[in-house]
């Protein structure tokens, strides 16, 4: 369980005339159960990526806390890394370094053994499929192949929370198919935490248990897709998010982060 | 910490090992570079050395001159003709010896005591005949000396009223120091090699991991982010260091190849010569790569990072010349640079000159402090290196 509770933070460019500030997050909070999707929907400069860093212990919070399991990150954060999974918007991968040994060398940092690295590598490749990619060098890698390695990675460990960055990022349809069907399997199967953030609506109302609507750093709504549906009175939840996103709440919001 | 450091260390090391064509380039460039330049230096000191053995002037109308021919090859010269065309070959320097030109009437002359004129011709812009005039110079006053001797003796003069007193040269260094002079090559050659081998891995771990999108991932990960940089600056010191034995030990064959004898009974390079520059290099290995991973760590890709270490190339590739240049010899403070302080210890090692305890260490404690200083900084920039 990702426990997020009242997250501020605000990032300072440039000095002097150039001086900016932009509060990335404010006031933010949510809970995002086992065994259920979270989705963090939002337009881009929301604070998702932000809030994701942050929960990955990457960023300190100006105020709030992150709490993994009952482990505060920034009190805790290896102890509370160790039971998350993160895949960033950062996907590199070692080209020189086959798939297999990309993923085995996360299990390593992760304190597993090698045997243990070793099989549990034949256990995700049999997951996501991607079992004649593991012997080959990631060079010249396909974005679905990379998106692939780089979820076994993330998941190496067996972590019993996940969080995942606009995953479906750069995606065609079968890639973005075999994602969605590694991450019901991963909930009804294994029971995880997931929390995903993206900006696409097929996205959540394909897969969300609950989706949690944020723009200008801030929560405008939460709820299933079904929940928001009827609080917007809208039938196209595109149509709803738009104006969940970028209705009067939202704007209000978005006027106080650029403040 | 141990074993993420040890995890990290083994990857890094795997990674920079299958990079295969970046450590061909490195090989060719700093390992395979001393010794041909070695090889091809001794190759021109032979040659002059050939020039030598041959004994040989070329004298024009030596028909003339019977008393003079006799006389050169008493010294066990070869008195030959030159070529037909010899001035001409002489200016476009294709013949390498000056031309003594001697007039039809020289015997006559000389017997006359009339002081007959010889020409010694060769062309400022010709330097192997200069030096070989220079040669005939000395021959040619022995000649003079030999005349006037007898001349003196036929009038009962004692000969040794011409040469108040003598003159001759003694040389002080031994073969050691003499091979040094030569040998600066080698110190130079491995340091460079060192530089090199550090520098592209040190900058993959850094700037690379930065432009590949791989150093987010990885602070994701419980492990602490000293023991990631301690990994990391491991395996870049180790591939350095590999390149410098490589880099020694290419010497050794490559001294073989000298085809010099003199320059071969100078140049003394064994075994334990090598043993000593890898044991010098170990600090300068450690502390260049941590150097060289601080200013990397600043830049977002590869290449803006290979602009930023063009410092580190510019100093390691001057500090040594210091040595070359100087005039005043050894100063205490050359050991408190690195680089310098190398290949200072280094021209002691050939010129088979002992070192002191202090002087060996005080490379080693300032190695140690650029490399607790540079990881440091690493460390704490890792964080906000990974985000942007």
């Amino acid at each position: 369980m990702i426990t997020v509770d009242n997250l501020s933070k605000r990032f300072v460019t440039g000095s002097g005339r150039q001086r900016r500030e932009v509060a990335a997050v404010q006031g933010l909070s949510l809970v995002a159960a086992d065994g259920r999707i979270t989705g963090l929907l939002g337009p881009n400069g929301a604070g998702k990526t932000t809030t994701l860093r942050i929960a990955a212990g990457l960023i300190e919070p100006d105020a709030g806390r992150v709490l993994v399991d009952g482990l505060e990150v920034q009190r805790e954060p290896r102890k509370a890394l160790a039971r998350m999974g993160v895949l960033s918007d950062a996907r590199g991968l070692y080209p020189r370094l086959t798939a297999r040994e990309n993923i085995v060398y996360y299990g390593r940092l992760q304190g597993m053994t090698e045997a243990a690295a070793q099989a549990r590598v034949d256990v995700l490749a049999e997951m996501l499929e991607m079992r004649p990619l593991l012997d080959r060098r990631t060079e010249g890698f396909s974005q679905g192949e990379r998106m692939k390695t780089s979820l076994a990675r993330a998941l190496i460990h067996d972590p019993p929370n996940i969080v995942l960055d606009e995953p479906t990022n750069g995606l065609d349809v079968v890639a973005t198919r075999a994602l969605r069907e590694a991450l019901r399997r991963l909930r009804d199967e294994h029971g995880k935490c997931i929390v995903f953030s993206t900006h696409i609506m097929q996205e959540v109302e394909r897969l969300c248990d609950r989706v949690i609507v944020v723009a200008g750093g801030r929560k405008v709504a939460e709820g299933t897709v079904a929940e928001l549906l009827e609080q917007t009175g809208e039938r196209d939840f595109e149509e709803a998010f738009v104006r969940l996103a970028y209705g009067p709440a939202a704007m209000a919001a978005q006027q106080g982060a650029a403040a | 910490m141990m074993s993420a450091a040890w995890t990290v260390f083994r990857k890094e090391l795997i990674d920079a090992l299958r990079d295969r064509r970046t450590l061909l380039m490195v090989l060719l460039s700093s390992v395979a570079m001393g010794p041909l330049v070695l090889v091809l230096i001794s190759g021109l000191v032979a040659s002059f050395e050939k020039r030598a053995e041959e004994r040989v002037v070329l004298v024009a109308g030596l028909e003339h001159a019977p008393t003079l021919v006799n006389h050169l090859e008493r010294q066990t010269w070869t008195v030959k003709a030159p070529p037909a065309d010899w001035e001409r070959q002489l200016a476009a320097r294709s013949l390498g010896d000056a031309v003594l030109v001697v007039t039809p009437g020289f015997e006559a002359e000389l017997a006359a005591a009339e002081a007959p004129l010889v020409e010694i011709v060769s062309h400022t812009a010709n330097s192997r005949a200069e030096a070989s005039a220079r040669g005939v110079e000395r021959l040619l006053r022995g000649f003079s000396r030999e005349q006037a001797t007898l001349r003196l003796a036929w009038r009962g003069v004692a000969p040794a009223l011409l040469e108040p007193m003598r003159v001759e040269n003694r040389d002080l260094a031994d073969s050691a120091s003499r091979s040094a002079q030569l040998a600066f090559i080698v110190p130079y050659f491995v340091l460079m090699a060192v530089l090199y081998g550090a520098m592209n891995a040190a900058l993959d771990t850094t700037a690379g991991e930065r432009e590949r999108g791989s150093l987010e991932p990885l602070l994701m990960n419980p492990a602490e982010r000293s023991a990631l940089v301690a990994g990391k600056w491991l395996a870049v010191a180790a591939v350095a260091m590999l390149i410098a034995v490589l880099s020694c030990l290419s010497f050794l064959p490559g001294q073989w190849l000298i085809r010099s004898e003199a320059l071969a009974a100078m140049f003394r390079f064994g075994v334990g010569e090598a043993a000593a520059f890898v044991g010098l290099l170990l600090p300068l290995a450690a502390a260049l790569s941590a150097l060289l991973m601080a200013i990397a760590i600043r830049c977002k890709t590869f290449k803006e990072a290979q602009a930023n270490a063009t410092v580190v190339i510019l100093v390691v590739t001057l500090l040594p010349l210091v040595l070359m240049f100087g005039q005043e010899g050894e100063k205490p403070w050359h050991l408190w640079l690195p680089a310098l302080a190398q290949s200072t210890l280094m021209a002691r090692v050939l010129k088979g000159e002992g070192m002191e305890p202090m002087e060996v260490l005080i490379p080693v404690v300032v190695a140690a402090a650029v490399v607790v200083v540079a990881l440091g900084y690493v460390s704490r920039k890792l964080r906000s290196a990974a985000l942007k």
